[in-house]
């Protein structure tokens, strides 16, 4: 469900939807982690698809692909774009 | 200036960027594999011989960031820092600027010379890459090398520029940031000028801004003070921000990162869907991924088995007479056997390692230099975490089919001392190629096929089961996948041979030694007689609890060392492979399950014991013989009502 304004998390999104990094739910570290592989917010992510029984999601961002664990990519908050 | 020309060089950068085949390329054959001071990560060193020069290089292992989070970065910031290489060899995956550029950027704070390689530009070109070297080379002040690791193009140019350089100093300017941080960081230098650490005045102060726990504790030493200012310093900018101050500094490389990829890079052409793209989405595809996935492995194993097999039987035919060789011309004496159980060692590690991990080590770095461990990673992420840790970990399980000496060791490429710590012991439980000749040749040609297949399922169930319990007991929390999705490419035969020699070299080396010894000492107790005694004191267990016959408490010992003597000493003992003589169907299915669980097998004890202690591998030992002792009895129960 997308609330209002668009915000969701980047789990709801659908294959192949885009949005904007608006912050990340997570530690320190985590964020940290993320930021280092260029994932900060402002960053635009597209998702490129995940897999039965809600697993890891595929996403590309920052011109390259990455995979990211169900429950850190619950963990990003993005706008809609 | 004829003699001692000398450039030290140390290759720094993330994981698939191409990285280790540069290096093979430099130092060929000139190479040794050592291990970090005090730590079990591996330490790749050589040395290249070139226009005069001796070139030393040194392999940094393959991390995202310079950041504290593992124990691969701390080992490469401090080797920096330290040592003071003549030049630091960034390498970047040109297809992946914007997210290399990050790391490079952590480089340059560190005020060491470098100097970007920009590799894979041939599949860069092919996405429609194009990447103006010169301004890039301009706006980072440092030399860019543009080049092709898999066929060796502008690999020298590396070395050129490096000798180049060297004959000139230069002073090299570091990235600068946005201006609240940029103040904050020289008001910071200002004071830190006052102390005398090792490290760049500029480089502490941001490391200071991002809490890096190092450094704070290397500062509050000399002058504490210093950190009071850089907690109001940080405030401030968490309030202009609204994030922790450290995350202020990763966004702001982050953004310095995009803003020069945008500068230096044009993407020409429409991105057209090319055959890597199509197969990229069949094979993460979250039906098609699975089937291909089945595919693919069913096939490796089905030719690795296939060949083994066929290899194995093939040195049997040639070793088979050596030990009447050896009777007749070395005598039978005490000594001689013992001398015999020594070679035999050594002959049973090379039909493990040739016929089995050789081809096993082969098509897995095929299958990684072409792209697709890290899709197996993502496909099997969700079932991992269910046992506590993540997708990669699937990776050591497969190779732990092979043999579980290399599994074992895979499982460093897992990043919490914890999750290594599990999926290890999940290994040990996966039935090896060892196992599988009794599974098989027990099982399979007297019972059943059908019951040898359930076996194996059987063992994934207890593998599961274990992974479930452990991830409970053992405290921490689970790490998340984050792994690049790398691109499909054409793999190179030259990285495929070199990363098969190094882990093959490994394996021996850590095997080797373990194997002879516990090979004679074990014949020692067999010619000292022991044995009966032996296996009457285990009969309370072999006879009593699981119905053997008393010689499988011999054999069981034996099979420590090699889980397929079990087989073999019991067809010595019988004097014929016609198992069905002896054991029940019954009893050879419980045979079948002590073997698979009771022990890890001597070599995998050694693994366990370098990575994880004595105490760890003790531990484990323990635990799996009374877990299989404790299954094995209830399995024989439970077959009780079914034959």
């Amino acid at each position: 469900m997308i609330k209002k304004k668009d915000i969701a998390s980047l789990t709801e999104l659908k294959d192949g939807q885009t949005g904007i990094i608006i912050s990340v739910a997570g530690g320190k570290m985590l964020t940290k982690r993320l930021a280092d592989l260029g994932l900060t917010p402002g960053t635009e992510i597209m998702v490129l698809g995940g897999l039965l029984f809600s697993g890891p999601i595929q996403i590309e961002a920052c011109g390259s692909k990455l995979v990211l664990g169900r429950g850190l990519a619950s963990k990003i908050m993005v706008e809609l774009r | 200036m004829t003699d001692e020309r000398k450039i030290s060089i140390v290759l720094a950068g993330q994981g698939n960027t191409g990285k280790s085949a540069i290096f093979n390329f430099l130092t060929g054959l000139h190479q040794h594999l050592g291990n970090w001071a005090g730590k079990t990560i591996e330490k790749f060193e050589g040395t290249l011989f070139y226009k005069g020069y001796t070139v030393d290089v040194l392999d940094l292992p393959g991390i995202y960031s310079l950041t504290t989070y593992s124990v691969e970065e701390v080992i490469s910031r401090e080797y920096i820092i330290n040592q003071k290489p003549d030049f630091v060899i960034n390498i970047i995956d040109s297809t992946n600027l914007e997210r290399n550029l990050i790391f490079t950027l952590q480089l340059l704070e560190l005020e060491c010379p470098i100097i970007l390689v920009m590799n894979m530009i041939d599949l860069a070109k092919k996405k429609g890459i194009t990447i103006d070297y010169q301004k890039f080379q301009s706006i980072i002040n440092a030399p860019v090398v543009p080049t092709i690791a898999s066929r060796g193009t502008g690999l020298t140019d590396i070395i050129d520029k490096a000798i180049e350089l060297a004959e000139k100093k230069e002073e090299y300017k570091v990235p600068r940031y946005g201006k609240e941080i940029e103040n904050c960081i020289s008001e910071l230098s200002i004071n830190i000028k006052e102390i005398n650490l090792p490290y760049p005045e500029r480089w502490i102060a941001i490391k200071l801004l991002e809490k890096d726990n190092n450094i704070i504790k290397s500062v509050r030493e000399n002058k504490p003070e210093i950190l009071e200012k850089a907690k109001r310093l940080s405030e401030n900018l968490e309030e202009i921000h609204g994030h922790d101050s450290s995350i202020v500094i990763a966004d702001e490389r982050s953004h310095l990162a995009s803003q020069i990829t945008r500068e230096i890079v044009r993407i020409t052409q429409n991105r057209k869907i090319s055959l890597n793209d199509r197969l990229d989405a069949v094979t993460t595809h979250k039906i098609t991924g699975y089937l291909v996935m089945i595919l693919i492995l069913g096939g490796m194993f089905l030719s690795v088995f296939s060949f083994g097999n066929w290899l194995s039987t093939w040195f049997d035919s040639i070793f088979q007479n050596w030990h009447g060789w050896w009777d007749i011309n070395v005598g039978i004496t005490f000594f001689a056997s013992l001398g015999w159980a020594a070679i035999e060692s050594v002959l049973a590690l090379v039909q493990i390692a040739l016929p089995y991990i050789l081809p096993f080590y082969i098509i897995l770095y095929l299958l990684e230099d072409w792209g697709y461990i890290a899709r197996i990673s993502f496909l099997m992420d969700n079932l991992m975490h269910k046992m506590g840790i993540h997708g990669k970990g699937c990776i050591s399980f497969i190779i732990g089919f092979g043999c579980n000496v290399p599994g074992c060791l895979s499982c460093r490429i897992m990043e919490s001392k914890r999750e290594r710590f599990i999926t290890a012991v999940l290994v040990t439980l996966i039935p090896c190629s060892a196992v599988s000749v009794i599974v098989f040749g027990l099982v399979g040609k007297y019972v059943g096929l059908l019951w040898a297949l359930g076996l194996y399922i059987f063992a994934m169930i207890m593998v599961f089961i274990v992974g479930k319990i452990s991830s409970k007991l053992l405290l921490g929390e689970p790490v998340e996948l984050i792994m690049s999705m790398p691109d499909y490419k054409t793999p190179q035969l030259r990285t495929i041979i070199y990363q098969t020699w190094d882990a093959l070299k490994e394996f021996i080396y850590i095997a080797a030694p373990i194997v002879v010894i516990s090979g004679v000492v074990i014949q020692a107790i067999n010619l000292a007689g022991w044995m009966p005694a032996i296996s009457s004191f285990l009969s309370p267990v072999t006879v009593t609890w699981l119905g053997l016959p008393a010689i499988t408490g011999i054999l069981l010992i034996f099979g420590i060392l090699r889980k397929e003597l079990i087989l073999v000493m019991l067809a010595a003992y019988l004097g014929t492979t016609n198992f069905s003589d002896m054991l029940s169907s019954q009893q050879m299915i419980t045979l079948a399950v002590v073997s698979m669980f009771y022990i890890p097998c001597v070599a995998t004890i050694s693994v366990l014991w370098k990575e994880y202690g004595w105490k760890k591998a003790l531990a484990i030992c323990i635990l799996e013989i009374l877990f299989a002792i404790l299954l094995a009895g209830i399995v024989k129960r439970i077959l009780d009502f079914v034959f």
